[in-house]
């Protein structure tokens, strides 16, 4: 392609990505200033309204907010819960996708179907609802608790307003991309390898662990990394499910601005979670990248 | 034998409780929104109403915040696709410096947590005077809808074969042509469920609109929150349900696509 070529392309890529860097990427650079002491330009209304705040002028940025988040008990609280929650529902979602995924691949048929069907449901429903549904349905009055009540337990656990609940919330609202990601990750692998496993005498667990795991390790990465990072900056399913501390970040930053009046250390909390976040969506570059050098080589 | 009969019985259970798990809450919600009295532990309500949506249907805060998100989410669906299914054909088509970087960089937008992120775009928009607007209220739906919206229709327009290009040219089509009778109707289908996808998400689209559009400017999520708070579980159940019947008719529409495999390789990098 020619020079100019590249520039035309250049051009008509560029307008999502101008819309984002002017209302996302500014904003970002603009938070993390923030939470720097920077009070000029954007931040000048925050820093009039916040309290508790660390601010400078001139050069020279404080860590102040960032002493007093980190320092905060109910922050670590949060973080180990935000943590703890990312990586329980990251799991689940990667066994159920990839056991759905298995039964597709390798039985199909009309079970196959309806587990898949059933997969998928939580994507026609938008999370507030979903959310609300969830919670009611654990709730003391719940299908849960009446279900084992007329079973003869009247004792069953509550799990509306806990971390359990947002947990079971949030594979819920994960599940769908994960397993559209692992079923069209393990339909891409070619039959004729699975029958040539079996051929030369393997059992079925087998042929999945020798070619059907290493083969879908991009589809696997996709869908681990996209769920951690939708579930750590979430806030509709801990908002709406969980407790009211401690819980999971995404409320924390609200209340913390809401309640607590210190925007500043919201958005510590919010850079806290974006760090995090690119930690794990480098796994997701680097297992593209690789996916796709190994896709040239063949 | 017996493991036969185990595996099935394991299957079954599986089955139930999977199904119980996913379908449960929907169901009990909807019940909810057609019970009177509904005591504990009945597993049924033991009187049925439907006063719950009279007094929705009635409300005009609820009616208004209804009609204003089915506003929205056409535009925003329209405004997105303008901007961003040309930038899709050119990360398709086209190699240029950075492509990758972009694409990365578009997909990054999306984790920095959003409460974090509309702290500080308050201050950007309070700068623009863009606060309490429409058009306010669109660019914040439209920021959740860039991924979709380039993504999948890249990847789209990546999956149209070359070749059938290249035979429609040396036939003598010139390059629009090519793109309206050739590429782009093989690449609709994944366009479809860009344009549904980000439909969804401006339709659901909460705390940013919540943010930047109220008081002027509530939409039905928006409600759905204050709703949970004020209101009896039955009107946030009936509400609930009404906001979920468009999610329901366009991902019914789309299904076939969505559920093709095309979803997966578009949230591939190439």
């Amino acid at each position: 392609m020619t020079r100019a070529h590249r520039l035309r392309a250049l051009v008509m890529a560029s307008p999502p990505v101008l819309v984002a860097a002017a209302f996302i990427g500014m904003p970002v650079v603009s938070a993390v200033m923030f939470t720097l002491g920077y009070s000029g330009g954007f931040n000048s209304i925050l820093a009039d309204i916040g309290q508790h705040e660390h601010l400078v002028t001139g050069a020279g940025g404080t860590l102040g907010a960032y002493r007093d988040v980190l320092g905060d008990p109910l922050f670590r609280q949060s973080l180990w819960a935000t943590v703890l929650v990312t990586a329980a529902a990251t799991a689940v979602v990667l066994v159920l996708s990839w056991g759905i995924a298995l039964y597709l691949r390798l039985a199909g048929g009309r079970i196959g179907k309806i587990l898949a069907g059933l997969a998928v449901v939580p994507m026609f429903i938008p999370v507030v609802i979903a959310s609300y549904a969830i919670l009611e349905f654990y709730s003391p009055n719940g299908f849960l608790r009446s279900l084992f009540a007329a079973l003869g337990w009247s004792n069953a656990p509550v799990y509306g307003y806990t971390m359990v609940g947002v947990t079971f919330g949030q594979i819920w609202v994960s599940l769908p991309f994960g397993v559209l990601m692992m079923t069209s990750g393990l339909n891409a692998v070619p039959d004729a390898l699975l029958e040539a496993a079996r051929d030369a005498g393997a059992t079925p667990a087998r042929a999945v662990r020798a070619v059907l795991v290493p083969m879908a390790k991009v589809p696997t990465t996709i869908t681990a990394t996209f769920t951690a990072i939708g579930v750590i900056g979430s806030y509709t399913v801990p908002y709406l499910i969980g407790p009211s501390a401690p819980n999971m970040l995404g409320p924390l930053m609200t209340d913390t601005f809401e309640s607590f009046n210190q925007p500043q250390q919201a958005e510590v909390m919010a850079v806290a979670i974006f760090l995090i976040s690119a930690v794990i969506g480098a796994f997701y570059v680097r297992a593209n990248l690789r996916g796709a050098k190994e896709g040239k080589s063949k | 034998m017996l493991g036969r009969l185990a595996r099935r019985a394991g299957l079954a259970a599986f089955l139930t409780i999977f199904a119980l798990f996913v379908v449960g809450p929907l169901v009990w919600l909807a019940l909810r929104a057609f019970s009177g009295t509904w005591q504990y532990p009945h597993l049924l309500p033991d009187t049925w109403t439907l006063k719950w949506w009279t007094q929705v249907l009635d409300s005009a805060d609820l009616g208004s915040s209804i009609r204003l998100s089915l506003v929205f989410a056409p535009v925003v669906t329209i405004v997105s696709a303008i901007i961003c299914l040309p930038a899709a054909y050119a990360f398709a088509r086209y190699e240029f410096p950075g492509r990758r970087f972009l694409l990365v960089a578009l997909f990054a937008t999306n984790a920095f947590p959003k409460i974090g992120l509309f702290l500080s775009m308050a201050g950007v928009f309070y700068s623009l005077r863009l606060m309490g607007t429409f058009l306010g209220v669109v660019i914040v739906q439209l920021l959740g809808t860039l991924v979709f919206m380039t993504w999948l229709p890249a990847a789209a327009f990546s999956s149209v074969p070359r070749s059938l290009e290249e035979a429609a040219r040396d036939a003598g089509a010139r390059p629009w042509r090519v793109f309206a009778r050739v590429t782009f109707p093989l690449a609709a289908p994944g366009i479809l469920v860009a344009m549904i996808l980000s439909f969804l998400a401006s339709f659901d689209e909460a705390q940013g609109t919540f943010l930047v559009g109220a008081p002027n400017y509530v939409t039905m999520p928006s409600t759905m929150y204050e709703l949970v708070v004020n209101y009896p579980g039955q009107v946030a159940a009936v509400f609930s349900v009404l906001l979920a019947i468009p999610s329901v008719l366009l991902i019914a529409l789309v299904r076939k696509h969505v559920m093709s495999g095309r979803l997966a390789e578009g949230f591939q990098l190439r």
